[in-house]
């Protein structure tokens, strides 16, 4: 066939032309293959993403936060001045407290975990059943998840060396008048001892001497004057001093006192002993394993292994980083204050939903955190979707402290890259695409322009040979569309290469979402960061494909023609006039 | 004015046919009042300068333009009255053109070009074939037209011209891009061929050698036909 000859020789042989047409279709056919392929990315995982509570098989979660007091001044004090649930919930978290001696005589070595309820307070788990019986309720199960302390070390010893001793002290006692008849006592023994010395001493001295003893035993009665006075002194002068002492009664003799030391207190600072007690937090929920699609974790979330068992041994099941972190496997054990719990399955929990790193069956979990029917929050699963509304506001109007976190609510607390470059690819992925799209279409429209505006005098030539109109639209068409079936098929080549790199080097986008926050400053405590990475693919889409294959072809043969009918329009003899 | 003398047939009748251009402001009188009467078979030569007009009164002659005033007839058809699609018939069936630059489609090779002519009327390689056989260029039908000489590119459009044995075969400056030489084998071989396959031959040129060969010459002046060049 003469025609298909020619188009194919028009294609061969204005090489250079057909491949920068063929390229610049391809690359624009490409871009808008990728950029929508892309936002299509971005928007399924993001709808896997933001759609957590789905996951979960949960319309609502129900849970119990303490009402943040709006007390100024010193918060922590407005708290407690304000009691109620704060102060509950700051004695429940202050449960960790590590009194060291409860773990066991210093120098031994512990495990210990503790658990804490963070900020959801925990209730009694038959307050679910309240709400189980609201109207437009399916389905109602209850979880427990716990911030979780593992604490790891050799209890210390604390030993402090105090001196004391060594004081001396200074008293001063007055020793107690004799009696009257003590001191005659006295007397009669001086005197005697006086005879018997058989006055050795002078007379005159001894005369004088009784004048004044006389003189002071009479007036004795009055009381006053010195017992040793110079005078009476002197009256004991013939006495020797050993046989003196004999003559003193007994309470002259010996003093006999008692004396208390001043009360003293020994303050020291003792440095804290050094330990090697290691604390490393984690997060832990108690699952209803009764109910395996419904709950703080589903079978739906298990990547490996298999769901706890409906009986509720000692199972756990462990979040896939988690379990990357502290290399467990399935089949591994998990050792919970002295209970081996082994891991039966890897999960990946949902964002943005109650995720914790380890999961256990729920009684077990309340009998190891000493929460015994307790929970501290209740999933639930409304009739239908319409429902969920009025469920909502049921239970508020039930439960006026409960907070209800519908799947919105819940999406609207996730952030990161993978929100922010959905949000971009809803924003700009189109407006990227329908630019790629226009450019590549003029880029098409200006070479068939360009090229048909060279070949006026071919055109003009092949109207004298007697080609008419429609011929000769017809042939430039033909070349057209043969360009945009190559430049499409190139575009396709191009764009899926690209796609496929970007599913195997892609940036990986994460998404985060955080529960708790700095309440009453226990902040870092009670947060509870949950992030997902979602690896960044472009699934390439047949209607993708096809679109962009068809732009291609559409845009090579529009221009085409518009540009062979501007050719064809011209009398030949114009058309042939052109070329002088 | 009429100059025609040796009509027979009456292949070609024109009356008072005028055309003008409009070239920005000013109009141009490419013809100003031709007569013309051209019979079957004849070798008429169109003589003068550049912008004499001949060139144009060849276009109206090979139904490439319509005039803007008079009557061209062809075969008892006045050209000026024909639709889009009957004038493209006629220079597919009935004409044959040759231009100065020769005008092959240049993507196309020697044997592809003569098939274009043939094309719409039943794609024919055999005639193809058998015409560049006729121009002396059977050795050359798959060489494109980059890789011949100007001598062998006219030969190219001659047997293109001539493939649909075309009741009128009009040249324009046939041999303007030729030396003296191979021109004056392009025109025996037009003259001979034409004769041949009984096609009238008018030649546009403003080479009096040229136009001294044809049996009957029409000099063309300020878009007017001059008194009878004729021998």
């Amino acid at each position: 066939m003469f025609y298909l000859r020619y188009l194919r020789n028009e294609l061969v042989r204005r090489r250079a032309r057909t491949i920068v047409t063929m390229l610049g279709l391809g690359v624009g056919v490409a871009l808008v293959i990728v950029l929508s392929s892309l936002s299509n990315g971005l928007d399924s995982a993001q709808s896997k993403t933001l759609d957590p509570l789905a996951d979960i098989g949960t319309d609502l979660t129900v849970t119990l936060q303490p009402q943040q007091q709006s007390t100024g001044g010193f918060g922590a004090g407005g708290g407690f001045a304000g009691g109620g649930a704060n102060r509950d919930l700051i004695q429940a978290n202050q449960s960790v407290v590590t009194d060291l001696s409860k773990l066991g005589k210093p120098g031994t070595h512990f495990v210990h975990d503790f658990f804490l309820p963070g900020t959801q307070l925990t209730f009694p788990q038959t307050q679910a059943q309240q709400i189980a019986q609201l109207d437009g309720v399916a389905q109602v199960t209850t979880g427990l998840t716990l911030l979780a302390d593992h604490q790891e070390g050799v209890v210390p010893k604390i030993v402090a060396k105090l001196k004391t001793g060594g004081q001396t002290f200074s008293i001063t006692r007055n020793i107690a008048r004799p009696t009257a008849a003590q001191f005659q006592a006295m007397q009669a023994c001086f005197d005697k001892l006086r005879q018997q010395s058989g006055g050795s001493s002078s007379g005159g001295s001894g005369s004088g001497g009784s004048g004044s003893t006389g003189g002071g035993l009479s007036s004795g009665s009055g009381g006053s004057g010195g017992f040793g006075g110079g005078g009476g002194g002197g009256g004991f002068a013939g006495v020797g001093r050993g046989a003196f002492a004999k003559c003193l009664p007994a309470s002259l003799r010996r003093l006999r006192t008692r004396f208390t030391t001043p009360q003293q207190t020994i303050t020291q600072a003792l440095n804290p002993p050094q330990t090697n007690i290691t604390s490393t937090a984690y997060t832990i929920g108690g699952v209803d394993q009764a109910h395996p699609t419904m709950g703080v974790v589903t079978t739906a979330q298990v990547t490996k292994g298999r769901f706890l068992s409906p009986a509720g041994g000692t199972e756990a099941l462990v979040s896939t980083a988690y379990a990357a972190k502290h290399s467990l496997k399935v089949g591994s054990k998990l050792v919970l204050n002295g209970t081996s719990f082994t891991v039966v399955g890897l999960v990946s929990p949902p964002l943005g939903g109650q995720s914790a790193d380890v999961y256990l069956p729920l009684k077990q979990l309340q009998t190891l955190a000493n929460q015994k029917g307790l929970a501290n929050v209740v999933l639930v699963r409304a009739d239908s979707s319409k429902d969920v509304g009025a469920v909502k506001a049921a239970i508020e109007a039930k439960f006026p402290q409960a907070q209800v976190a519908s799947s919105k609510d819940v999406a609207d607390t996730i952030s990161g890259s993978l929100v922010s470059a959905s949000n971009l690819s809803h924003d700009l992925g189109l407006a990227l695409s329908v630019v790629a799209a226009v450019a590549a279409f003029l880029l098409a429209a200006l070479l068939a322009f360009s090229s048909v505006g060279k070949r006026v005098r071919e055109l003009g030539t092949l109207k004298a040979l007697g080609w008419t109109q429609r011929l000769v639209v017809r042939q430039i068409a033909g070349e057209s569309l043969a360009q945009g079936l190559l430049g499409g098929v190139f575009g396709i080549v191009l764009g899926v290469a690209v796609a496929l790199l970007i599913d195997q080097f892609g940036p990986t986008l994460t998404a985060h979402s955080t529960t708790g926050g700095d309440l009453l400053g226990l902040g870092a405590r009670t947060a509870r960061t949950a992030t997902q990475t979602v690896s960044l693919n472009a699934p390439v889409g047949v209607a993708v494909l096809a679109i962009g294959f068809g732009l291609a072809v559409l845009g090579g043969l529009i221009a085409g023609t518009a540009g062979a009918l501007r050719a064809a329009r011209l009398r030949p003899a114009d058309a042939l006039r052109q070329m002088e | 004015m009429s100059t025609d003398g040796t009509s027979t047939n009456g292949l070609y009748s024109l009356h008072g046919v005028e055309k003008f251009f409009q070239r920005g402001p000013t109009t141009v009188r490419a013809l100003d009042g031709v007569d013309l009467e051209i019979g079957a078979g004849e070798f008429v030569a169109l003589e003068g300068p550049s912008g004499s007009g001949k060139t144009t009164l060849l276009q109206l002659l090979g139904a490439l333009d319509r005039p803007s005033g008079g009557e061209v007839l062809f075969e008892g058809r006045d050209l000026a009255k024909l639709g889009d699609r009957e004038l493209a018939e006629l220079r597919l069936r009935s004409f044959g053109f040759i231009f100065q630059q020769f005008n092959l489609i240049p993507t196309l090779t020697a044997l592809e070009n003569v098939e274009a002519k043939l094309a719409p009327i039943g794609d024919d390689r055999e005639q193809a074939r058998k015409l560049l056989e006729e121009v002396g260029l059977g050795h050359r039908a798959d060489h494109l037209p980059a890789h011949m000489s100007g001598g062998e590119q006219q030969r190219v459009a001659i047997a293109r011209a001539l493939s649909v044995e075309p009741r009128v075969v009009l040249a324009d400056e046939p041999t303007g891009n030729l030396d003296s030489a191979t021109g004056g084998e392009i025109i025996e071989l037009l003259s001979s061929l034409a004769a041949e396959h009984g096609s009238t031959v008018i030649v546009a040129t403003h080479d009096a050698t040229l136009a001294a060969r044809a049996p009957r010459r029409l000099a063309v002046r300020d878009g007017r036909l001059l008194a009878a060049a004729a021998v």
